[in-house]
């Protein structure tokens, strides 16, 4: 049985009147119950997603379903909640007047304020200014004004952005609690370890376009899994080399060439680069991390279909 | 809008630039307006010069001339106040982004706007209110203490006239919230709206007033509209500084409605149509 999706979007296109384009011919799916990563690096139309779905942005092409209506359709925004680029709010009130503004906005009872106030842990500073606020502080407060409504939906960007390492970890929690909570999570990362850690399932965008989406075991497997890590003198004939014998991309990262290629041919490897002249000083096989199918992913728009995995390919 | 009104109202009252965008509207009306007039031409200098002699011309703070003094800074100091509590409500949305904040609630843009403009017409009103009232008041006290006495205007003129003060400070404060939404930009909005009173409608407007061509466009302006319309509330004497006006009061009434649901429409318009944050 299909599993409802609290995100859907078709070809969903942004080209700002600048002539960049921001989103191209996006299709993602984002299913109810779930915690989804949105990953991408800098640029790679990320917050422009998360605004076209949240109704700030008009589409240039392609339709979304956001909550069951129309991004921005009163429908969808009462079931949602969201914190887009950074927290937003009226530097001359307190944290808990902005919060008592956006409930009025939201036509949520004022009786919301202080349990979210307590979630996000702000009820000391909650009567302090917002512009006295530290960033951890800002971006607490944007997520409690999110939660107001008690949204089936909540859409974050970058949550963890500005955060301390305590302010991190006790954000990851937070993100876990609300979705033991029932609730769907749309958050977008540039930070890796942050999306392996609180992610079910991740659609990474690079230039606008859906790359790929799959949990991150299945991005993991479709990247190749494994690669061959050598570390060999002089490093560019060896490169020069491997690149002439093999047909994947040989990629250089922290001084070693980087292969996706069957371990298996480690050792014929090795032989042709000392027959070459060339020193190897190291030659193992990694296990991919995420950072590693990130890299590969966002540097090569289009990837081989996979053998395997529930993940798809766009 | 009725969500979004409450938002707003909850924004105004705690926002310290609009009370001090009010007292320095009411200490402009009330100071120069009433108090100070009233000394100095109790006290005229040796060298005060006038056709009328200061004797009448203090009629001016009386109770006789009330609408025709409180309107009579409406068109400069009031104007001006006006458009920049327009611009702020508006383009400080853009400035410090709450404007996405606000938008990812639950009314559309159309309300979110239409509370705004609610908001802003409620302010006007107890601004025309409060005006009115403390000019009525201060005007009251100083005919008492001068032992002169005055009688008030008609209660149609005074209701006529306080529909003229609140249609004026609407059509301004109308004029700053559609720059403010129009430039994005709170300097911009201002700044923009400053220039075209003090510049293109005082300056400009006065000096080229007789030239065939620009008096015709002058006719369409809002200053000068909003001034027949301040004219038709004369002052119980004749004012060596009553000039004649470009149009009359009728017209005067009808563009400043026309430009009021002008400003209103481009704002939403513009509001509705146009993108929040990217590039």
């Amino acid at each position: 049985m299909a599993q409802a999706l609290a995100v859907e979007t078709h070809g969903l296109t942004k080209r700002y009147s600048t002539g960049v384009l921001a989103v191209n011919q996006l299709d993602l799916r984002v299913r109810t119950g779930e915690v989804y990563g949105f990953l991408g690096p800098n640029g790679a139309g990320k917050t422009t997603t998360l605004r076209l779905l949240s109704g700030l942005l008009h589409p240039t092409s392609g339709t979304a379903i956001v909550a069951g209506a129309a991004p921005g359709s009163p429908a969808s925004l009462s079931r949602m909640g969201a914190m887009v680029e950074t927290p937003a709010f009226y530097p001359y009130l307190s944290g808990r007047d902005n919060l008592r503004v956006v409930a009025r906005y939201a036509s949520v009872p004022s009786s919301r304020i202080e349990p979210v106030l307590k979630l996000v842990d702000l009820t000391d500073r909650a009567r302090h200014k917002f512009k006295t606020y530290s960033t951890g502080m800002k971006q607490r407060l944007g997520v409690a004004a999110a939660l107001l409504k008690g949204p089936d939906l909540l859409i974050l960007d970058e949550p963890t952005s500005g955060l301390d390492p305590q302010g991190t970890m006790e954000m990851r929690a937070l993100i876990k609690e609300l979705k033991q909570g029932g609730r769907t999570v749309l958050l977008s990362s540039h930070l890796l370890n942050e999306v392996e850690l609180t992610c079910d399932r991740v659609g990474v965008i690079a230039k606008g376009k859906l790359v790929a989406e799959g949990t991150v075991d299945e991005l993991r497997a479709r990247s190749g899994g494994r690669t061959l890590r050598i570390r060999a003198t002089p490093l560019e004939q060896a490169q020069r080399l491997l690149e002439s014998l093999l047909p994947e991309p040989v990629r250089v990262i922290d001084g070693s060439l980087i292969l996706n290629v069957d371990p298996a041919q480690a050792a014929s490897i090795n032989r042709r680069l000392v027959s070459e002249g060339i020193d190897v000083s190291e030659l193992r096989v990694d296990e991919q991390s995420l950072e590693d199918v990130f890299l590969q992913l966002t540097e090569t728009p289009t990837l081989p279909s996979p053998a395997s995995g529930g993940g798809e390919q766009r | 809008m009725i969500a979004s009104f409450r938002a707003e109202t909850l924004k105004s009252r705690k926002r310290w630039a609009n009370w001090i965008l009010f007292g320095i509207l009411m200490l402009t009306l009330l100071l120069f307006g009433y108090i100070l007039s009233y000394v100095i031409l109790k006290h005229p200098p040796r060298n005060f010069e006038s056709p009328v002699p200061a004797s009448v011309l203090i009629r001016e703070v009386f109770p006789e001339n009330l609408l025709a003094n409180v309107l009579s800074p409406t068109s400069t100091i009031g104007a001006a106040i006006m458009i920049i509590l327009g611009g702020l409500s508006t383009a400080s949305e853009f400035g410090w982004l709450t404007v996405q904040t606000i938008l990812i609630q639950k009314p559309g843009r159309a309300a979110v706007l239409l509370g705004k403009l609610a908001n802003l017409a409620v302010i006007t009103l107890l601004v025309s209110v409060v005006a009115l009232g403390s000019a009525a008041l201060t005007s009251y006290l100083l005919v008492t203490i001068d032992g002169s006495s005055s009688s008030w205007p008609p209660v149609s003129v005074l209701v006529k006239g306080f529909g003229a003060l609140w249609l004026e400070l609407a059509v301004w404060t109308a004029f700053g919230m559609f720059l403010g939404i129009a430039f994005r930009s709170t300097a911009a909005a201002i700044g923009g709206g400053l220039t075209y009173l003090f510049v293109l409608e005082a300056l400009v407007g006065q000096l080229l007033r007789e030239t065939a061509g620009i008096k015709e466009i002058l006719r369409f302006l809002p200053g000068v509209n909003a001034s027949a319309v301040n004219a038709s509330f004369r002052l119980t004497f004749r004012s060596p500084n009553a000039g004649t006006q470009l149009v009359d009061a009728t017209r005067g009434w009808i563009t400043l409605m026309v430009y009021l649901v002008l400003f209103t429409i481009l704002a939403i318009v513009i509001f509705q149509r146009r993108d929040v944050g990217g590039s």
